[in-house]
């Protein structure tokens, strides 16, 4: 038999059986780091130069999102409000507080306070707040009860998969204009399929799951 | 199982032919088509092959991959720096349009300039101006980039070396106020010509200030001689300004107003309105082109007469004297190949056009031949209508002949050259850097540290125009203003406000501005924001041409007679770098020549009797002697050209232009300055050729792209138009035995309920072949540019080019056995006098896509509403797309030509971070569009028909409806980049779902055809026939345009009207064995 297989051969299924455990590793470590919420970030939480709370301005005082995120309906891009904007409040509440001493400093000096990014799509998705907004999609699908973060994390893995999950299906999460920035706002499931689907008709709302609808 | 493609009903041998050596069948030309891609891009020939390249990458990759695991680092943590104080009216993500003008020679283009976060990143023309449809052309395009140019000066320099900004203004101080001192004795300004107000109002008070002062103005490239003449005739200084749009008989002596004149936006635009003709029976402009070289203004003529440029006054006295214009016409015999016919129809048809006949000459001509022109217009009634004059300032300032002499007698102390870089381009014989060495202080504004700061001991980095306060007047008169969007990067100052230290007033050129201005505030900010005042066009006056003016040109005048051993040079404005000004933009530089279709390089234009008696070979090395002044290039046959003339554009061959001027530290394309003195002026005979045994090696880009002679190109005359308006659809493939179907799914059967199905329209007619739309592209799109080298392996970017295809007279062609390829038949007399057709070529946005079918990855998709997508992160550069598009309008991206230095793309790198010069790049970046992907290497891309442009319109509708059902995008609100551009107004796009839209109605056309219709892959865009109206009375009228008669002939029918579909039958035969 020494003719048909070589004397090599008798190590063939040792060496067989380590490739095959090595390939399985790697796909297991694989799945594990890219599949995981961790790698898409959810539960991304750092800290933040100031320690602002969203839990007590939005939460308890009951702020509105947009009058800090003032551009959200105008713009792509919902923006980190001024400092200035802090300041009308705090040049009265707190306004020697020690955990502002960034937010006065920048106010006074026009140095930008440094906030580290926390959500974030790629540069080839053209993500476009504004037309989110307008259109009955509301803040908390997104970005989770902010209203109860005292620090904010990333709440949702904000992935290709995520996007298409509402693209494809559009009716179970849009909501009344009113209800947009309300992050505490819940529907019961007859309730929802009943108004999405009505809403779907009336304003004209595509599924868009075309490439064109974010990459350009 | 092989497929097999549908036939094609094309003549067996090329007929519509874009290079010399396509015409010959040459084994070069035909492997470069046969090959997919061009030699070496499919391959690695070197030492370390594909092989050791994987197993290396494969290491690499796993090595990598255990790092990233060890570590655990994931995305890098990011800041957000938000404003401290938000500015009024600013958000984030909006991009903002200011009305801002750019100043030309002597005029003005008035544009909508976009602005992201306070950098300009696209020039837009106003499409408000009432005299504007928006277009604009490659300078301006082009111009945001050199904002950006890393080249530019940067410092204030005194003797050479740094200097503060404040150091200098008390040099300058210092100066203005030992000029006033003097009275400006001893003092010199040395200006470019300018149409600004406020340059006019502070040249005034400077030289009430220092009435001792002198004024000179200097342009290599001078449109003043229209005003000159004009004003010789008139008594007073005049400008003319041609109204097109008014004229139905055009008759250009040497005038390029379509492509190198002053203005060519606002000609194209009233051009063009004159041939875009809708149905049987509408009027048409007629163009007769009397030239020397092959122009755009030649290239879209009814009737072209080669001419040499010394003796097109020949042909203006003869058409003048049997207009009855005084002229002795006996004095300028014409020359032998000229036909009577040609002169006596040309000038009956003028006169039948009373009125609306125009007479135009180029800015190349001698003043006798713009005396002519004027004369004829006056004869023809055309004063007042088609041509009309208006007073201009004068400033009176004498030439750079005189300043050098002035310089020479010791009378010039202190030099101001405000612009311009006359060291480059001065007259040869000044010998200008010695010259201006001559002043004792020569202060200059310039835009470069150039040839002529050597010279210089105050240098003032000028501010562009995007970055400093202004104003000018447009080709009418109207008063706009230049107003800045960004800061000058590198602290520039503009030509007013340097001016400002001598008349005396505080240099701030805002406030300069504003005072000129004057008006109340109200009044102002209306003017910055409609970006032009109504009604401040200068009014047109009448003018009386007074003949002595003529006779006395006339007598000074004469005529040339250039012949093989006393060649004919003419110096011309280049299509791409203008008088050299340009030569560090690397859009401009790598834009195809319109005529040449040649990319990163000048030539020695010739015509291919000259080359054949002279015995040159194309691309053959040869000196030019004239006057014991040489100048070495490479010669380029161009057809068309007149015989025993040599064209040599200026520009190029720059010593110190900047890294894309001196690409590689060499210098890029032929400088033929040095043959240029004040005695030759454009045009001078008496050059003889010395040919090197060298053979140059051109980057030109029209071998590329090669469409094999199909009928993508329709035309037809006025007369067949009129009798049969759906002459293009003859030109379609008979309905094949198995019907009319596509070799490839169509993705819209399945769902074609989209409320916008996109679509566009070219109409052929109008198209000038102008090149804007490439540049728009290029910049709308952060197409990157990628060098000679690259061009020359086929490897350009551009999503948008124009083909330009030529057609000879078949019966010529037939008559010298042209239809057997044989070598050396390019030299054939049947090339002398072509007919050329320009068309816009991008990707067609099949529905039946080609490309989609091949991809292994889905990486090129359709969307419902019709558009054929490019998605790059899917791509894995297979490039069997580009491989099976029929129109080849796919681009692959080889290196990482965005951020890779494009000097350098060959060298061996042990790092992944490979990126352009630091001080490039961060530069360059700016210019880029934020809403466009900016691709990398190893990915496929293509026109997108503005994806990013829709998208933003389709926002805004949903923004505005809110929580109801948003409108459809309404017509013309989505413009795509090439289209907004276009002056000719050729290109339209919109919704084809809409009937009433102006694409849909272009596309019910009878003129409208689909190129390779035969493959029914339903190209979304679509073009229309060309229609060309020569004059049957003409020796040179043709009853059908070249490219139809050689189809039709190739068909064995002659009659165009039944033989369309026997064409086809025939050519199913001939095409089997292909």
């Amino acid at each position: 038999m020494s003719d048909v297989f070589p004397k090599w051969t008798n190590k063939l299924p040792l060496k067989i059986a380590v490739g095959v455990v090595l390939v399985g590793a790697a796909v297991t470590a694989g799945a594990w780091y890219y599949l995981t919420p961790k790698y898409s970030r959810v539960g991304y939480q750092p800290i933040q130069p100031v320690p602002f709370s969203h839990a007590t301005h939005a939460g308890q005082m009951g702020m509105d999102c947009r009058y800090c995120h003032s551009t959200v309906e105008k713009s792509w891009y919902a923006n980190i409000p001024a400092a200035n904007v802090c300041m009308n409040c705090h040049n009265q509440v707190l306004k020697d507080d020690p955990r502002l001493a960034l937010i006065r400093e920048s106010a006074a000096t026009g140095k930008p306070v440094p906030w580290v990014q926390i959500h974030r799509t790629p540069d080839y998705a053209y993500f476009n707040h504004s037309v989110h907004v307008t259109r009955g999609v509301g803040c908390v699908d997104c970005h989770g009860r902010i209203d109860q973060m005292e620090v904010v994390a990333q709440a949702q893995p904000l992935s290709m998969a995520f996007c298409l999950d509402c693209h494809r299906n559009p009716a179970a999460a849009i909501r009344p204009a009113d209800k947009v920035t309300d992050l505490a706002w819940t529907n019961s499931p007859a309730q929802q399929k009943l108004f999405g689907e009505k809403a779907i008709k009336d304003w004209k709302v595509q599924a868009l799951d075309n490439c064109s609808a974010c990459h350009r | 199982m092989k497929t097999i493609p549908p036939q094609c009903p094309e003549p067996e041998t090329v007929k519509y032919w874009k290079s010399i050596d396509q015409l010959e069948n040459a084994p070069e030309f035909n492997t470069w088509l046969e090959r997919e891609f061009p030699d070496g891009a499919s391959e690695n020939k070197g030492d370390f092959n594909r092989r050791d390249f994987v197993k290396l990458m494969g290491a690499s990759l796993s090595m990598a991959g255990i790092g990233v695991l060890g570590s655990g680092c994931r995305k890098p943590e990011q800041n957000i720096y938000p404003f401290a104080k938000l500015p009024d009216d600013y958000i984030h993500g909006k991009a903002k349009y200011y009305a801002t003008a750019m100043p030309t020679r002597g005029s003005a283009m008035p544009l909508l300039v976009r602005s992201d976060d306070g950098r300009p990143t696209k020039v837009e023309g106003n499409p408000e101006y009432p005299d504007s449809n928006g277009g604009t052309d490659t300078f301006a395009q082009a111009s945001v980039l050199s904002v950006y140019d890393p080249d530019r000066a940067q410092r204030f320099a005194i003797g050479g070396s740094d200097a503060s900004r404040a150091k200098a203004f008390d040099a300058l101080n210092e100066l203005a106020r030992n000029a006033a001192g003097k009275q400006g004795q001893g003092l010199a300004f040395l200006v470019e010509r300018s149409s600004s107000p406020s340059l006019v109002r502070l040249a005034q008070a400077t030289k009430q200030k220092l009435p001792q002062a002198k004024w000179f103005a200097y342009d290599a490239v001078d449109f003043d001689i229209h005003r000159q003449a004009a004003s010789l005739g008139a008594g007073k200084s005049v400008t003319p300004y041609f109204r097109f749009d008014q004229a139905k008989a055009i008759l250009s002596l040497d005038c390029d107003f379509i492509g190198s004149e002053n203005d060519t936006y606002l000609h194209c635009r009233n051009f063009a309105r004159g041939r875009g003709v809708k149905k049987a029976g509408d009027t048409m402009n007629r163009l007769y082109s009397v030239e020397p070289l092959m122009t755009q203004t030649g290239m879209s003529a009814d009737h072209r007469l080669r001419v040499a440029g010394s003796q097109v006054i020949a042909v203006a006295a003869a058409i003048a004297a049997k207009l009855g214009v005084a002229v002795d016409a006996s004095k300028f015999p014409l020359p032998a190949h000229v036909k009577p016919a040609w002169i006596e129809e040309c000038a009956k048809d003028l006169a039948a056009n009373k009125g609306t006949a125009l007479v135009v000459a180029g800015y190349r001509q001698p003043f006798a031949v713009h005396l002519i022109a004027n004369a004829i217009n006056a004869a023809l009634g055309a004063n007042g209508k088609t041509v009309q004059f208006r007073e201009t300032p004068d400033l009176g300032e004498g030439n750079i002949a005189q300043l050098a002499q002035a310089l020479n007698g010791g009378q010039v102390e202190t030099l101001v050259i405000l612009g311009g870089n006359p060291g480059y381009t001065a007259p040869a014989d000044l010998d200008w850097s010695t010259t201006q060495r001559k002043a004792k202080n020569v202060i200059r504004l310039g835009y470069y540290e150039d040839e002529t700061f050597a010279a210089t001991d105050i240098h003032i980095p000028a501010a562009h125009y995007l970055e400093a306060w202004g104003d000018a007047r447009t080709a009418d008169g109207t008063f706009v203003p230049v107003q800045p969007l960004i800061q000058p990067l590198f602290g520039g100052l503009s030509e007013i406000e340097v001016l400002a230290f001598f008349a005396g007033v505080e240099p701030s050129g805002y406030k300069i501005a504003r005072e000129t201005f004057g008006g109340d505030d109200e009044a102002w900010k209306k003017y910055l924001h409609d970006g032009f005042i109504a009604g401040t066009a200068l009014k047109p006056i009448d003018v009386q041409f007074n003949p002595a003016a003529l006779g006395q040109a006339l007598a000074q005048a004469s005529i040339g007679a250039p012949n093989k051993d006393q060649l004919e040079v003419i110096f011309t404005r280049d299509y791409k770098l203008d008088d050299g000004r340009w030569a560090n933009n690397a859009w401009l530089m790598e834009l195809p020549d319109p005529v040449t279709k040649m990319s990163w390089d000048n030539a020695i234009h010739i015509s291919r009797k000259t080359a054949a008696e002279l015995g040159l070979k194309n691309a053959q090395i040869v000196d030019v002697e004239l006057n014991g002044r040489k100048v070495r290039g490479g010669v380029w046959v161009v057809p068309g050209q007149a015989d025993y003339t040599l064209g040599l554009s200026l520009g190029f061959g720059r010593e110190k232009g900047g890294r894309i001027a001196n690409f590689n530290g060499a210098k890029t394309g032929f400088n033929f300055y040095p043959l240029r003195t004040t005695q030759t002026g454009n045009i001078a005979v008496g050059a003889k050729i010395a040919a090197t045994s060298q053979t140059y090696s051109f980057a030109c880009t029209q071998d590329h792209w090669s469409l094999e002679g199909r009928t993508i190109i329709r035309e037809a005359n006025l007369k067949d138009f009129n009798e049969h308006p759906d002459f293009a659809k003859k030109f379609d493939f008979p309905e094949p035995p198995g019907g009319n179907q596509s070799l490839y799914p169509n993705p819209l059967d399945w769902k074609r309920d989209a409320t916008h199905q996109w679509g566009m329209a070219i109409d052929l007619s109008q198209c000038v072949g102008c090149n804007a739309c490439t540049i728009a592209c290029q910049s709308e799109n952060n197409i990157p540019t990628v060098g000679k080298d690259q061009v020359r392996r086929g490897r350009e970017m551009h999503w948008l080019r124009i083909d330009r295809y030529f057609s000879g007279n078949p019966e010529l062609a037939k008559s010298h056995n042209a239809l057997t390829p044989e070598q050396g038949q390019y030299l054939e007399e049947w090339i002398d006098d072509p007919q050329a057709v320009n068309q816009p070529m991008m990707c067609q946005h099949c529905e039946a896509a080609p490309c989609e079918n091949v991809c292994p990855v889905n990486a090129t998709v359709h969307d419902q509403e019709g558009l054929n997508l490019m998605v790059y992160n899917r791509c894995v550069g297979t490039r069997y797309c580009s491989n099976n598009c029929p129109w080849k309008v796919r681009r692959f991206n080889y290196f990482d030509y965005s951020k890779r230095p494009i000097e350098n793309l060959y060298k061996p790198t042990t790092t992944f971070k490979v990126t352009k010069r630091e001080d490039e790049w961060e530069l360059l970046k700016l210019v880029k569009n934020p809403d466009v992907t900016v691709r990398m290497r190893g990915v496929m891309e293509k026109c997108t028909f503005c994806v990013q442009r829709i998208e933003a319109a389709k926002i805004t509708t949903k923004v505005a409806a809110g929580q109801s059902a948003p409108k459809p995008v309404a017509d013309g609100v989505i413009k795509t980049a090439c289209q907004q551009v276009c002056p000719a107004e050729a290109i339209v796009f919109g919704n084809i779902n809409d009937p009433k839209s102006a694409v849909s109605l272009l596309k019910a056309s009878p003129r409208n055809y689909t190129t390779l219709e035969f493959l029914n892959t339903i190209p979304r865009l679509t073009y229309l026939a060309r229609i060309r109206n020569p004059n049957p009375a003409m020796p040179d009228y043709y009853d059908m345009p070249l490219t139809a008669k050689a189809y039709f002939e190739k068909a064995g029918h002659h009659d165009a009207h039944e033989g369309a579909a026997g064409a086809g039958t025939n050519g199913v035969e001939k095409k089997g064995a292909h």
